[in-house]
């Protein structure tokens, strides 16, 4: 019994140490897509210039980047925006983001690839910090849960 | 009078919400014939040949921010206005069901080149209207076996462009199996959006849609083998010798011309030549007399009158 209980504990603690640790990959992911987004929207830019709306029907979204681009259809069919439903994001990706849809399709084509490299250098540096986070926390959330788990687990011994 | 079918409602993606409550509550829709947004200005809306201001319920005038304009535009180019530049260019935008929005702004130019406009100080968003029938008083003086060479004279905003897509409508509806090429080079006659026309213009109609009328006419004839070509507005020291090379080609052209009047008209550079040539055998006179589309008369090719309008 007094096995099964530690077994659980550990199964338990390393749970909540992986969905801590996911959140760090899910930004990290979340990231990579936004940058692979605008670099495709500047190819879009260059030469089938199609619309917004059109183009993000193409993107092929998944998870936490599916929820931004289903709130950025939102916005540009009723005007509301709620990002904070990302929540692999923090209080200082948002503004970046609500920037990036507020502004996309403000200008010509010439100066909104301008406009995209500028937000592509913002979203480079975030996601050269979510992967150094992911790099870092991810195996230290791991290891430290584990360290804390066997603890536990030779004090209820 | 007229069957008109009016596309206002689809203003109501566009504008601000509680302006369009506000227009929809104090005009006929059937009657507004533009809107127009000028920068911290009063919002002007055009009920046939009348201005009025809009007001709100306390009887104060809209007035009209640059947010409020900025907002609307990048509506109306559905937040891609790089999408809509090719227009913008030339000054307008088209919404979908063929609103045609004019625009003005500051015009960025590179290299002699406009490339864009921006900084916008004004719209106006102009409903376009079907008036079936419109056409029919001068139907028989321009179709028949052959489709004669015809020029429409009216001011701005008279309803040439109306009178011209009846005209096509007519064509077809009259059994006339003669293929028309509509050069459309600021989509106001067909109004298509991604390759579809909004306006019903009949079933031998092909269109060139936002290309130049040398294009359409140099092209069309060669690929297209039209028996008439239809275009809008046209511009006497421009287009003249495609004008002449498509009427020595055996097609029909049918056009349309800004001018109040024969007066005006003779004025015009070029038109001594297209005198001289004869390239016109009909001339359809419209005003804004009576409203939009007043037909004054038919004319032959020595300004003789076969038949007074309205």
């Amino acid at each position: 019994m007094k096995w099964i209980l530690i077994t659980l504990l550990i199964g338990v603690i390393m749970i909540i140490a992986y969905s801590l640790s996911e959140q760090y990959k899910e930004k990290f992911d979340f990231y990579s897509n936004l940058k692979n987004f605008l670099n495709q929207f500047k190819i879009n830019l260059s030469f089938k210039r199609e619309k917004i709306s059109e183009f993000l029907k193409q993107v092929n979204s998944k998870k936490q980047f599916k929820i931004f681009t289903d709130e950025y259809m939102n916005y540009l069919s009723k005007g509301e925006l709620n990002l904070s439903k990302i929540k692999a994001l923090d209080s200082e990706d948002i503004p970046i983001l609500e920037d990036i849809v507020k502004n996309i399709g403000k200008h010509d084509s010439k100066n909104e690839i301008s406009q995209i490299d500028s937000f592509l250098v913002t979203v480079s540096d975030r996601l050269t910090k979510a992967e150094a986070d992911k790099n870092k926390l991810c195996p230290m959330i791991i290891k430290l849960s584990l360290l804390f788990a066997i603890g536990v687990a030779i004090l209820l011994i | 009078m007229c069957d008109f079918l009016i596309f206002l409602v689809m203003l109501k993606d566009y504008l601000p919400r509680d302006i369009y409550n506000l227009i929809v509550k104090t005009f006929s829709f059937n009657e507004i014939t533009e809107i127009r947004m000028r920068v911290n200005e009063r919002l002007i809306i055009c009920v046939k040949n009348k201005k009025y201001y809009l007001k709100n319920d306390d009887g104060e005038f809209i007035i009209v921010n640059k947010n409020m304009l900025n907002n609307f535009i990048t509506r109306a180019s559905e937040n891609s206005i790089y999408a809509y530049n090719d227009n913008i260019i030339n000054g307008f935008i088209t919404l979908p069901k063929g609103i045609r929005v004019g625009l003005t702004g500051t015009v960025v130019q590179e290299q002699g080149n406009i490339v864009t406009i921006k900084d916008f100080q004004s719209a106006n968003i102009r409903i376009p209207h079907i008036v079936r029938n419109c056409s029919l008083k001068a139907y028989d003086y321009i179709v028949g076996e052959q489709v004669k060479n015809t020029l429409i004279i009216s001011p701005p905003g008279a309803g040439k462009t109306t009178f011209l897509r009846d005209l096509v409508f007519q064509m077809s509806e009259h059994n006339n199996t003669k293929n028309v090429l509509i050069a459309d080079e600021r989509n106001e006659i067909a109004n298509s959006i991604n390759g579809e026309p909004s306006v019903i213009l009949g079933g031998f109609c092909d269109i060139y849609t936002n290309c130049s009328k040398s294009f359409a006419f140099k092209n069309g004839i060669r690929s297209m083998c039209p028996d008439v070509i239809v275009t809008d507005e046209i511009d006497l020291d421009k287009d003249l010798n495609d004008l002449i090379e498509a009427v020595n080609c055996g097609v029909s052209i049918i056009a349309t011309i800004h001018a109040r009047d024969f007066k005006e008209l003779k004025r015009k550079k070029g038109f001594d030549k297209v005198l001289d040539e004869k390239i016109f055998s009909r001339f359809i006179l419209l005003s804004n007399e009576f409203g939009p589309g007043t037909l004054v008369g038919v004319y032959d090719e020595n300004f003789n009158c076969l038949m007074l309008g309205e």
